[in-house]
């Protein structure tokens, strides 16, 4: 009960918050119950039966969590998650005081959590997560004050306070190295890509370094196969068939990922067909290669975050999409920041739209990319898109920065999810 | 793909993969595509050692880096400075952005209050300033308004001449923007500077053509690229409240 009178107040702050602001305020009771008892946090969220999963770094934490807590809940665990919010701890803490009793204990067998980099590295020394699940070291090139050698330190601390295992990367060379380091009695599951698949995306997968090897089949669970929504892996000698929530070769790694993580935090009851039949029916997320019909045709939605998965995104686009519109919005505050992403794959753009429309036109021409039409206005530029007559090949194409996606959505009248940044 | 030297342009990127910080190496795109536009083959060599160097080079581009690669950046350099002195010595347009530009000077100032040595290839030195800069940039240079981008931690100052006078942002930190000498250019504008200021692009490949010989012919190409950088210069200088 030693927690009960900080429960009680956070929930009084809560109730207070959402009095002056409703639906709002989610951040005022972590804050109150943090500073009034800083031990409540770390306590309850190290308190599962089954331990803590802890997701982080830079790239493809939102989808693998989705994914993970799916392959979780389909082997009959009760999971506690969380959506990521700028301020982890008091996002966490309110998101805690919502389920939590007065003794402190709250229903789940397991909790798995995503974290930033650098919020998770400040938190993770109070928590003894069971599981540390690490993505990859990508560097958004317009934050100057993020190296990836920081990054790297940051996931190292992270995955320093593992009790059990260490999953990680095995194609991302940095994350490969750390894996070397990793306390002896704390194990090191690694998943990797196939030669095949790394040869398909020649510009690589966008990870700072990439390790000169792939990893053998022997030593971890390997992705053999991307096309278009359908993947294949190989774990522990057998070959599955994934689907992917949508194409491109970040989200195979994804779901190889989630499974990946599975068996970590599962062990003896890991299923592998159970695993992957629940990762192949989670829902598109908003915005990145998700399939739309809306005023009688269907269009597919691709959200560009940073260079890397702007050319990611180009690498993976079916050849044969013959209509794209490209919006880059007043999120891109400078212009350059999109540059080091060669865009010519995309051949023949439509329209480019956007408060950016002309910068991003001008990339696209410097890159040999045929531009039909600039139009700032993006809902006239949508409007007129989607009037098109069908194309002869592929699906109508839009192509956006996050500020277009949330305009894009807004004026088409689609629901918007604000809560699920990468 | 290989282009007769004497039919075409060689354009040359300096160690890419240390110094692209902002897609600086792009600018090497952006002269490659203008040479095409009018009516010359060009190529872009990516140099990643000095075995990668072409017996002839027309045009040098260097981009900016991150100061945790800054030694890596200058040794790399280094390995290349009996060229850059050529170039340099023998005309041959040189557009060095940033630490890339930085490293080529006499030395370059740390937020601990050390130092590191550049080559001492051009005048001048860059010196650490109050606080890091990351905000528009637009200098006015010999009746050219340019305009761009910033985010630097140092200024420059000792240049033989400067590349203008800042009309908007802080550049080198007393008012004046970048280096020139003789052919060589160094900015703190960074990113793809001559795709929004195609005149100094024209200028630095003016001065490569003339020196082989060669001719630039207007194109309808350029003309609708150019159109869409002014439209984009114009969105600029409405925001900051000046021409463009």
């Amino acid at each position: 009960m030693r927690y009960a009178p900080a429960i009680l107040l956070g929930r009084v702050a809560r109730t207070l918050a959402r009095w002056r602001k409703p639906g709002g305020g989610s951040a005022v009771p972590g804050l109150v119950v943090n500073t009034i008892a800083p031990g409540f946090l770390p306590r309850t969220l190290n308190g599962f039966p089954g331990g803590l999963v802890i997701v982080t770094g830079s790239a493809g934490k939102s989808t693998t969590t989705k994914m993970l807590v799916a392959a979780l809940r389909a082997h009959g665990l009760s999971v506690f998650t969380n959506q990521s919010t700028a301020n982890i701890s008091q996002g966490l803490t309110s998101a805690l005081l919502e389920r939590v009793s007065l003794t402190g204990r709250i229903e789940g067998d397991i909790a798995v959590l995503e974290m930033d980099e650098g919020h998770g590295a400040l938190i993770s020394a109070s928590l003894d997560p069971r599981v540390v699940v690490l993505t990859n070291v990508m560097v958004d090139q317009i934050d100057r004050f993020h190296d990836s050698d920081m990054v790297a330190a940051m996931l190292a601390k992270i995955a320093q306070r593992a009790t059990g295992s260490v999953v990680l990367n095995a194609d991302d060379l940095y994350l490969a190295r750390l894996g070397d380091g990793i306390a002896p009695g704390v194990s090191v599951a690694r998943y990797g890509v196939a030669d095949e698949v790394l040869a398909a995306n020649p510009r690589g997968l966008g990870y700072t370094l990439t390790s000169p090897t792939r990893l053998d089949a022997a030593d971890g669970m390997v992705l053999t196969g991307v096309s278009g929504l359908d993947a294949t892996v190989l774990v522990d000698g057998r070959v599955h068939e994934l689907r992917l929530p949508a194409r491109g070769t970040h989200y195979a790694v994804d779901a190889l990922t989630a499974l990946a993580a599975a068996r970590a935090a599962l062990l003896d009851r890991f299923d592998a067909d159970v695993a992957v039949a629940a990762i192949s029916t989670i829902p598109p997320v908003f915005g990145r290669g998700e399939v739309v019909s809306v005023r009688g045709t269907t269009v597919e939605f691709v959200l560009v975050q940073n260079p890397a998965s702007l050319q990611l995104n180009v690498d993976s686009l079916d050849p044969d999409t013959e209509q794209i519109l490209v919006a880059v919005g007043s999120d891109v505050r400078d212009p350059s920041y999109l540059w080091p992403a060669d865009t010519s794959g995309l051949g023949h753009v439509l329209i480019a739209s956007g408060s950016k429309s002309y910068d991003i036109g001008l990339q696209l021409a410097y890159d040999g990319v045929l531009v039909d039409r600039i139009e700032p206005d993006l809902g006239r530029a949508l409007d007129d898109f989607l009037a098109l007559p069908e194309p002869a090949r592929g699906v109508k194409t839009i192509i956006f920065s996050a500020d277009s996606m949330r305009r894009t959505r807004a004026h088409l009248g689609l629901e918007t999810n604000e809560a699920d940044p990468s | 793909m290989t282009v007769d030297h004497q039919a075409g342009l060689t354009i040359v990127t300096l160690f890419p993969r240390l110094l692209d910080t902002n897609g600086d190496a792009a600018n090497a795109r952006v002269l490659a595509q203008r040479a095409r536009w009018a009516g010359l083959p060009a190529r872009i060599v990516l140099v990643h050692t000095i075995a990668d160097l072409p017996d002839a080079v027309d045009l040098v581009v260097i981009g900016s880096g991150t100061d945790t690669d800054l030694a890596a950046a200058r040794d790399a350099l280094g390995t290349l400075a009996e060229p850059l002195r050529a170039w340099l010595a023998g005309g041959v347009p040189v557009l060095a952005v940033g630490t890339g530009w930085e490293l080529l000077s006499a030395g370059l100032g740390l937020a601990d209050g050390s130092s590191v040595d550049g080559l001492g290839l051009v005048p001048g030195r860059a010196s650490v300033l109050p606080a890091r800069v990351a905000d528009d940039l637009v200098v006015d240079a010999d009746g050219l308004r340019l305009l761009g981008f910033e985010n630097h931690l140092r200024g420059y100052s000792g240049a033989t001449a400067t590349l203008g006078a800042v009309a908007y942002g802080t550049g080198n930190g007393d008012g004046t923007e970048g280096a020139v000498d003789g052919s060589f250019i160094g900015t703190h504008l960074h990113g793809p500077v001559l795709a929004r200021n195609p005149q100094l692009a024209d200028r630095m490949l003016g001065l490569a053509s003339a020196a082989r010989g060669l001719t630039l012919a207007p194109s309808a190409q350029t003309e609708s690229v150019d159109g869409m950088a002014k439209a984009a210069r114009n969105q600029v200088a409405v925001r900051l409240s000046l021409t463009s």
